[in-house]
C-alpha cells in the first residue's frame, strides 16, 4: 500500500522523506581512493617499463574515479523511478553494446577476447554496462509483475533476457562475466520471489551447461586442471595462480608494507587490474585483506538496508540488485586470486583499474542513493 | 494481507541473500588465513626464490700441504665475466669493451649479448688485471664474479697422486677427488633483487651469504723427497729408455713420503681435450695396477721360511742351475748354477732354487698364511681411488709347481704399493701398517678436525725374524746383487728383482720389469724405497743394474736432506816400517805403537813381514810377523 506512494512536491519534502546514505558514500569514496593508491603501487613499475610513465595507469584511474563520482552524484539526484520507464532502453542499450563488441572492427580485441568498445576518451567494457542494465530491467519487471513471480510464466521473461545476455558475453568470450551475470540473475529471481523448486530446476541445467562449456573449450579444461594443481605447470597454466599465491602468501599477517610488493615487478600478471587483490594481500597482509572485505561487506549491508527501507518495490529491487552485483563480483574476484575457484578475469569493483567498471559501479551506488533519498520516513519505520 | 505477506517474504529473501554473501566472504577469509598465515613460510620462500638473481661467490678450495707445510695445491684468484642481456643499455660499447679486453671476436660477443637468456657467460678464468679493466668500465649489464682456480705450484710433481679438479673446482681424481668432501668449500651467494626479466630493482640492493672455504689438508708426502724421487725417475727413464719409471718412498708406519711416476703431466695444463691421454697419464698405476714382482718377492719367502722354521743360518742349499718340481724343470736365473750355498748366500745370489726349496718345504698353507699377513691378495686400504688387491692364486688350486714359482716371485701379482708396504713390515720389526697420504685436516677456522694415527693391520713376522731379514738384506747390498744401491756411509738393505712381463697370458720376450726395493738406515730403518723401471730397452735390464743405482741415489739425497750421520771410516795409512833384523819383541812393540795388530809366527830375529816393508797400509790392519827361530825349536 504505502510502497506505491507517489509524491508530488518531492523536493520540498526531501527532509521528511530521507537523506543520502553518508556511510555508503564514505565507503564508496574510501574504496575508490584506496583503489587509486593500490593501482599506483601495483602498476608503477610496469607503467615505467612499458609506457615510460609510472603514473600511466594512475592517470586513467583518476579519470575513471572522477567520472565515476560525477555519475554517482548525477544518479543520486536523478529520480530512480524514471528508470522504470527506461527499462527497455537500458536493456536495449546493453544488448546493443554486447552485440557491437562482437563485430570485428568495432570491438577491441585484447588477450584473445572481444570485450571492449573504444569510444576515444574511454574504452568501454560492454558487459559492465549490461550487468547494470539487466539489474534495472529485472527490477522494473519484477516490481510490475511481483505477483506472477511464483509462476514459471512470470519468471520466464527474466530468464530469457538473462540468457541472451549470458550467451552474448560467452561469445566474447568472457566466462567470468557470464558467471557473474548468471549469479545476478539467480539472485534477482530469488529476491523477486521465485519458488525454490523452480530455482533448482533452473540451476541443474545451468550446471550441466557449465560442464559442457568446459569440455568444448580445451583451454578452460587446462585452466581447471591448473586450478586443481597449479604446481604441475608452474610456467604455463599454473603460472598466474602461483604468482598470485606467492604475492598473497608473502604478505603474512601485516604484509610487507605499502609500495613494497615484489610481485609487482612483472611477476604477477594484471597486478593493477584483475589481480590487484593479490598485491593488497602482499603489501597489507591478512589484516589489509580483511579490512577490504569488511569494507565491501559494509557496503553490501548499506545497500541491503536501503533496499529494505525503499519506498517502492522498484527501489528495493534496484538497491538489492546492486548489493548482489557488488557482492558477486567481489566474491568471484577474491575467490579467483586466492585459488578458490578456477582463474578467470574479473576486476575488483571500485579498486581495480578500469574506468568503465568504476563508472558503472558508481552509477549503481548513485541509483541506490537515489532510492535512499526518496524513501519515505514512514516507510522506513514500517519496514 | 497478501501484500504484507509478500513484503515479509521479500525481507526474508533479502536476508537470505545478504547472509549467503556474508557467509561466502567468511569462507574467503578462511582461505586467506590459510594462504597468508599457514602457508606463509612455504609461499614466501618460494616467492623469494624468484625475486633474487643469485650470483655465486665461489668458495676457495682447501689447500693441500706437504708434511712440512709447503703448498702442493693452492688457489688462484680468477674472474668470470658474464652479461645479463636485459640489463645492457649500451650494446655497441659493451661489445667493443668485451671484445677488446678479452680478445674475442666482436661478432661472437654481440651474438652472445643479444641472446634471449637472463644470463650469458662470456669468459671464465680471467686474470684479476683483465677483470679490473672490465669492472672499471662500469657498463650496465656486464658483471665480473670472482672465483678461484686450482693452482699447483710444482706443476708436474706428484700429479698422479694429487689429481685434479674439473672447471667447476670439483675434485675429479687422485686426492682432489678422494678428499673432495674436505677440500670443497660451500659457495656463497650474492643475491640481487631483480624483476622477472632480470633487471635490477630497488637500486640493485644486494644481500650476501659468504662462502665457506674448504678444509686444508696436510699430506705425508714430503716435497723434497718427492722431488728426489721425481728427478731419479726422469733420469732413469732417459738412461734406460724405459717405457716408464716410478718410485715410492714410505716411512715405517705407512706414511707415503713420495710417489712418483714418469711420464707424467702438468697439473696446471691438463690435456682435458684428449680423454684417452688424460686417462692414461692420470692413472696412478702404483696403486691401481699389478705387476709380477720377481725376486723382490723373495723377501717374503725368506720371512715365511724363517717364521715357520724351515731355514736357519746353518741351512745349506745346492743349486745346479735348475730344480725339478713334480717332473717339471724350473731354471735358476744363473743356468750354470750357484753350487752349495748358505741361506745368506742364497739371498745374496738371489738363487731361485733356494726359494723354491723354502716354499716347497713350508707348504702352501704356511706360506700363504704369512703372505696374507703381509697384506698380499687384499687391498692395503690406502686413501686413494681404484686400489687393486693384487692377484694371488686360490690356495686350493695351487700345485707344487706354482708354489715353487711363487717362492721366487712368479705366478703372483702385486701392486707396487703392496710390495713396499710389505717390505716395510718385514724390516720394521714385523708390523704391517695401513699406508696413507692424509695426515691431518684443518678446518677453515684452524681447528684440526682429523689427525691420522698409524694403523697396524697385522703382525706377519716377529721382531727377531725382522732383524734377521735386515741382516740378510744388508748382505744383498753390501756383497750381493744390490751393490749398486750402496750409499757411502749409510747402511742400506734391499733386494733387486727382474721379472719378465706377460702380455695376453704369455711371456713377452725382451720386456722386463726391473725393480729394487731397499731401506735405510738398515739397523733402524726410517724409509723404504721402491724403484721400478718398466721395460728398460736393450740388454741392461737387471734390476741390480737399472733400478738399484737410482734407489741408492734417492736414499743418498734423503740422507743429505735429513742430515743423517754418515759413518765414513777415516782411513789412516802408515808406511810399513822395516822391522826385519829386529828382535821379535822389539818389532811387535814398534808395530803396535803404529796402531797395527800383530800376529806372530816363530820368535827371535824378525825374518819377514806380510805385508812387506814399504807398503802403505791402513791403521788397524793385521800384520803377520815371522821370526827366524821356529816355534818348535
Amino acid at each position: 500500500m504505502l510502497l506505491s506512494v507517489k509524491s508530488k512536491n518531492f523536493s520540498a519534502r526531501i527532509d521528511r522523506y530521507g537523506r543520502v546514505d553518508f556511510p555508503l558514500f564514505a565507503v564508496t569514496s574510501g574504496l575508490l581512493l584506496f583503489g587509486i593508491l593500490m593501482v599506483y603501487s601495483a602498476s608503477s613499475y610496469n607503467a615505467e617499463i612499458n609506457y615510460g610513465n609510472e603514473f600511466f595507469f594512475v592517470y586513467k584511474q583518476v579519470f575513471g574515479v572522477i567520472a565515476g563520482i560525477a555519475v554517482m552524484l548525477v544518479m543520486t539526484f536523478f529520480d530512480y523511478r524514471k528508470l522504470i520507464k527506461a527499462r527497455y532502453i537500458a536493456l536495449g542499450v546493453s544488448i546493443l553494446l554486447l552485440v557491437l563488441v562482437l563485430i570485428p572492427g568495432i570491438g577491441v580485441e585484447n588477450y584473445g577476447a572481444r570485450r571492449w568498445l573504444n569510444l576515444g576518451f574511454i574504452t568501454l567494457q560492454a558487459s559492465e554496462v549490461a550487468k547494470l542494465g539487466y539489474v534495472i530491467f529485472a527490477s522494473a519487471y519484477t516490481s510490475k509483475n511481483y505477483k506472477k513471480m511464483t509462476t514459471i510464466r512470470g519468471i520466464l521473461p527474466l530468464i530469457a533476457v538473462g540468457g541472451i545476455i549470458c550467451i552474448l558475453t560467452l561469445l566474447e568470450p568472457s566466462m567470468s562475466v557470464t558467471m557473474c551475470i548468471a549469479f545476478v540473475i539467480i539472485a534477482m529471481l530469488v529476491i523477486g520471489g521465485m519458488r525454490f523448486r523452480h530455482l533448482i530446476c533452473m540451476i541443474l541445467p545451468l550446471a550441466l551447461a557449465v560442464i559442457l562449456l568446459i569440455i568444448i573449450e580445451p583451454y578452460r579444461m587446462n585452466r581447471l586442471m591448473a586450478f586443481l594443481d597449479p604446481w604441475a605447470s608452474p610456467l604455463e597454466e599454473g603460472y598466474q595462480l602461483l604468482q598470485s599465491f606467492y604475492a598473497i602468501g608473502s604478505g603474512g599477517f601485516f604484509g610487507v608494507g605499502l609500495f613494497n610488493s615484489r610481485q609487482k615487478f612483472l611477476f604477477l600478471p594484471f597486478a593493477e587490474s584483475d589481480f590487484i587483490f593479490s598485491v593488497i594481500g602482499e603489501e597489507l597482509g591478512l589484516l589489509g585483506c580483511l579490512c577490504v572485505i569488511l569494507a565491501f561487506c559494509f557496503m553490501i549491508y548499506r545497500l541491503v538496508t536501503i533496499a529494505r527501507q525503499a519506498s517502492d518495490r522498484f527501489g528495493c529491487y534496484l538497491a538489492s540488485g546492486m548489493a548482489v552485483l557488488v557482492g558477486v563480483q567481489v566474491l568471484i574476484n577474491i575467490a579467483v586470486v586466492t585459488g578458490s575457484i578456477p582463474p578467470t578475469g574479473i576486476p575488483l569493483p571500485f579498486v581495480s583499474s578500469g574506468s568503465s567498471a568504476i563508472i558503472v559501479f558508481c552509477a549503481g551506488i548513485g541509483i541506490s542513493e537515489s532510492v535512499r533519498l526518496r524513501s519515505h520516513a514512514s516507510v522506513r519505520a514500517l519496514l | 494481507m497478501q501484500e504484507n505477506n509478500s513484503i515479509t517474504k521479500l525481507r526474508k529473501r533479502l536476508l537470505i541473500v545478504f547472509i549467503s554473501i556474508t557467509f561466502l566472504f567468511c569462507l574467503l577469509g578462511v582461505r586467506l588465513f590459510y594462504l597468508q598465515i599457514i602457508e606463509y613460510d612455504f609461499l614466501s620462500s618460494k616467492a623469494t626464490n624468484q625475486w633474487y638473481r643469485e650470483l655465486p661467490l665461489t668458495a676457495p678450495r682447501g689447500i693441500i700441504y706437504d708434511d712440512k707445510g709447503e703448498v702442493l695445491a693452492g688457489n688462484q684468484s680468477v674472474y668470470t665475466v658474464y652479461v645479463r642481456p636485459n640489463a645492457v643499455t649500451e650494446k655497441t660499447r659493451v661489445t667493443e669493451l668485451l671484445s677488446s679486453v678479452l680478445g674475442l671476436k666482436a661478432d661472437t660477443v654481440s651474438e652472445k649479448i643479444s641472446q634471449k637468456r637472463s644470463e650469458v657467460t662470456i669468459a671464465r678464468n680471467i686474470s684479476p688485471e683483465t677483470a679490473k679493466k672490465i669492472i672499471h668500465a662500469d657498463e650496465k649489464g656486464v658483471y665480473c664474479s670472482s672465483g678461484y682456480k686450482r693452482f699447483y705450484p710444482r706443476g708436474n710433481m706428484l700429479s698422479k697422486v694429487l689429481g685434479f679438479t674439473n672447471v667447476d673446482n670439483v675434485g675429479q681424481n687422485g686426492l682432489e677427488g678422494y678428499y673432495d668432501k674436505y677440500l670443497s668449500g660451500t659457495d656463497g651467494y650474492a643475491y640481487t633483487e631483480t624483476d622477472i626479466a632480470g633487471r635490477e630493482v630497488n637500486d640493485g640492493s644486494t644481500k650476501y651469504v659468504p662462502a665457506i672455504s674448504g678444509c686444508d689438508m696436510s699430506l705425508t708426502i714430503n716435497a723434497n723427497i718427492q722431488s728426489f724421487a721425481e728427478s731419479a725417475i726422469v733420469e732413469a727413464s732417459l738412461e734406460w729408455g724405459a717405457k716408464s719409471c716410478s718410485a715410492i718412498v714410505m716411512d715405517m708406519t705407512g706414511g707415503i713420503k713420495a710417489m712418483a711416476s714418469y711420464p707424467s703431466y702438468d697439473l696446471n695444463d691438463i690435456p682435458r681435450d684428449d680423454i684417452d691421454l688424460l686417462n692414461m697419464l692420470s692413472k696412478n698405476q702404483l696403486i691401481t695396477d699389478v705387476y709380477e714382482p720377481g725376486s723382490t718377492f723373495k723377501i717374503f719367502t725368506t720371512s715365511a721360511g724363517l717364521t715357520h722354521g724351515v731355514c736357519s743360518d746353518s741351512s745349506r742349499y745346492y743349486c745346479s742351475g735348475k730344480h725339478v718340481v713334480d717332473g717339471q724343470r724350473i731354471k735358476c736365473w744363473r743356468t750354470i748354477g750357484h753350487g752349495s750355498q748358505s741361506l745368506a748366500e742364497g739371498v745374496k745370489n738371489s738363487c731361485n732354487v733356494v726359494f723354491m726349496n723354502l716354499a716347497l718345504s713350508m707348504g702352501k698353507k704356511k706360506f700363504y698364511d704369512t703372505l696374507s699377513a703381509f697384506g698380499f691378495g687384499a687391498k692395503t686400504g690406502v686413501d686413494f681411488f681404484g686400489e687393486s688387491a693384487g692377484i694371488m692364486m686360490k690356495e686350493e688350486n695351487i700345485k707344487n709347481v706354482d708354489l715353487a714359482r711363487i717362492g721366487f716371485g712368479q705366478a703372483v701379482a702385486v701392486t707396487p704399493l703392496q710390495l713396499i708396504n710389505g717390505v716395510c713390515s718385514a724390516v720394521n720389526g714385523g708390523k704391517l701398517y695401513e699406508p696413507y697420504f692424509l695426515s691431518a685436516v684443518k678446518s677453515p677456522e684452524g681447528n684440526v678436525i682429523y689427525n691420522h694415527e698409524p694403523k697396524i693391520k697385522s703382525n706377519p713376522i716377529t721382531e727377531d725374524v725382522s732383524a734377521k731379514l735386515r741382516e740378510l738384506l744388508v748382505g744383498v747390498v753390501e756383497e750381493g746383487g744390490g751393490s749398486k744401491a750402496k750409499v757411502e756411509g749409510i747402511k742400506v738393505g734391499g733386494k733387486t728383482g727382474t721379472a719378465q712381463k706377460y702380455e695376453n697370458g704369455s711371456i713377452a720376450s725382451g720386456k722386463y720389469v726391473s725393480s729394487f726395493v731397499g731401506f735405510a738406515p738398515a739397523d733402524n730403518p726410517k724409509y723404504a724405497v721402491l724403484f721400478i723401471v718398466d721395460e728398460p730397452s736393450g740388454y741392461t735390464y737387471y734390476g741390480s743394474l737399472t733400478a738399484a743405482p737410482y734407489a741408492g741415489k734417492i736414499i743418498s739425497r734423503i740422507a743429505d736432506y735429513e742430515k743423517w750421520e754418515r759413518r765414513i771410516e777415516q782411513a789412516e795409512y802408515v808406511d810399513m816400517p822395516d822391522v826385519t833384523g829386529l828382535d821379535m819383541t822389539e818389532a811387535v812393540a814398534l808395530l803396535e805403537k803404529l796402531g797395527l795388530k800383530v800376529e806372530t809366527v816363530g820368535w827371535g830375529e824378525v825374518q819377514s813381514t806380510t805385508p812387506p816393508y814399504g807398503e802403505r797400509i791402513r791403521i788397524g790392519e793385521v800384520i803377520l810377523v815371522r821370526g827366524k827361530e821356529d816355534d818348535n825349536s
